[in-house]
């Protein structure tokens, strides 16, 4: 159990190391200005990803906790993804028993549909709250190469660093909190 | 593990619902605070970036140099044609600067004649950009210089020497937040030169901004020079920006005249609030002696 909780808070630390990198990377004054395409949101992919493939690693403070932070250093309006994230992720962990066992198709259309509600929902409360937002086109463009980089993410995490789902019902990680 | 978990789940899940609805309660809440009172958290936002990101320069400064070094590797291949274009340019430069010299000259000497004397108010401070806005939606750049060290203030005009680059918006100690016109909020009243028309210039997260509110689109070309009106006054006027260009889709836009893809170093003017006229217009005759001598003295025993 030691060992496992070992591993637990390698995981989060890990997480968090990503998060630094990602923002780190995002931050450097290398092409400002406008005409970039928007990458993939690869933290939200991660999040929503090792959520999936374990629920009890990520627990909902640490994800409120970076999303905020980079809410806060990217200019973002904050709280607002960042709540998002965290009901995006609380409806993944629901899923868990559904999810177990299933085939990776599934797991990535469930996935995709939580990107794009959550897309959705944040545009939707930005225009009611009238604060100026970036073009549709941008948004969609970003919410696809999210979900394109999904699958990236989940296979790296299976390769790079040896996260895998727990399939089966002998394993315990799956059923924590 | 598994089985403490099953018998303790009757209460920990409940108990476990409530803090997460409670915890997403305050991220609105947070979120709502922020479009209530903006400037306070936007305030709390520039702290927070103030604090964190010079402190990572150490490790910004290589990665970013490495990267345009790499980059300039693979310009070396295009090296021998971009020689000769320059070649070209520069015969025609040389045709220019003899043009120029001689106006500059005509100008000193105009303006000696005139006795024209420059605004003293307006000097700069430059400033290395640290870090972008981390977002392709925000259009903003972080320069390292801030409201303690420097006394940058809100509002105030960026240039990168040449062309406008936008202004200060969010100021830390020592870092302040560049707001660039191509920004979807940006929104900066201008003139268009030689026909003197009115325009506002507002970004929309394109390299070419859109000109819009003209007063008389007709007037407008291609190619014409725009310039800061100075209405409003946040902006000095007369600060060039851009020339008009035609869009695909048929409305007027800007081409900065300003390098977007090089913004390394970037100018900061310091201008000073001009006096708004607010009374009417009085009497014009000498100055009345105004009756202050006598209880001046008292108050100072007093105190």
């Amino acid at each position: 159990m030691a060992d496992r909780m070992a591993g637990l808070w390698w995981y989060r630390t890990l997480y968090v190391l990503f998060a630094a990198c990602l923002a780190f990377v995002q931050l450097l004054p290398l092409d400002p200005g406008p005409g970039q395409w928007p990458g993939p949101d690869l933290l939200l992919a991660i999040t929503l990803s090792w959520t999936i493939l374990r629920p009890s690693l990520l627990p909902v403070w640490l994800v409120a906790a970076v999303f905020l932070v980079t809410d806060l250093l990217l200019m973002r309006p904050p709280g607002l993804w960042t709540a998002f994230a965290v009901l995006g992720c609380e409806f993944l962990r629901s899923r868990r028993v559904l999810l177990r066992n299933a085939p990776f198709p599934i797991e990535w259309g469930l996935a995709t549909s939580v990107i794009t509600a959550m897309t959705v929902a944040h545009v939707l409360v930005l225009s009611i709250f009238a604060v100026p937002q970036p073009t549709f086109g941008l948004t969609v463009m970003r919410l696809v190469f999210t979900v394109m980089a999904y699958p990236v993410v989940v296979f790296l995490a299976g390769r790079a660093i040896g996260l895998v789902k727990a399939s089966g019902s002998g394993e315990t990680l799956g059923a924590g909190r | 593990m598994a089985r403490q978990n099953g018998a303790n789940e009757d209460y920990v899940r409940p108990i476990r619902r409530l803090a997460v609805s409670v915890l997403i309660l305050c991220l609105f809440a947070v979120f709502l605070l922020w479009r209530i009172d903006s400037p306070r958290a936007e305030r709390f936002r520039a702290q927070l970036v103030d604090w964190v990101v010079p402190n990572m320069d150490w490790a910004m400064v290589p990665v970013t140099e490495t990267v345009n070094l790499v980059r300039g590797f693979q310009s070396y291949a295009a090296l021998q044609r971009q020689n000769r274009e320059l070649r070209d340019e520069l015969q025609q430069m040389k045709a220019w600067k003899e043009a120029a010299l001689q106006l500059e000259q005509e100008n000193a000497k105009l303006l000696d004649l005139n006795k024209v004397r420059l605004d003293p108010a307006l000097t700069v401070v430059t400033g290395q950009v640290l870090a972008d806005s981390g977002s392709p939606f925000r259009q903003s750049v972080l320069l390292n210089v801030g409201g303690a060290r420097d006394g940058i203030k809100d509002g105030w005009a960026v240039t990168d020497g040449l062309g406008l680059v936008g202004r200060i918006s969010g100021v830390g100690d020592k870092s302040s937040r560049v707001l660039l016109l191509t920004d979807n909020t940006s929104r900066v009243p201008v003139t268009i030169q030689p026909s003197g028309q009115r325009a506002m210039l507002s970004g929309d997260n394109s390299i070419l901004p859109v000109l819009e509110f003209i007063e008389d689109a007709e007037e407008v070309r291609p190619g014409d020079r725009v310039v800061s009106s100075g209405d409003g006054g946040v902006f000095p006027a007369g600060l060039l920006v851009g020339n008009v260009v035609q869009a695909r889709d048929g409305r007027l836009r800007l081409r900065l005249t300003a390098d977007y893809e090089r913004l390394e170093f970037l100018r900061v003017l310091r201008s000073q609030t001009v006096d708004p006229i607010e009374a009417p217009a009085e009497l014009i005759g000498p100055l009345l002696p105004v009756a202050q001598d006598v209880p001046e003295p008292e108050e100072a025993t007093d105190g």
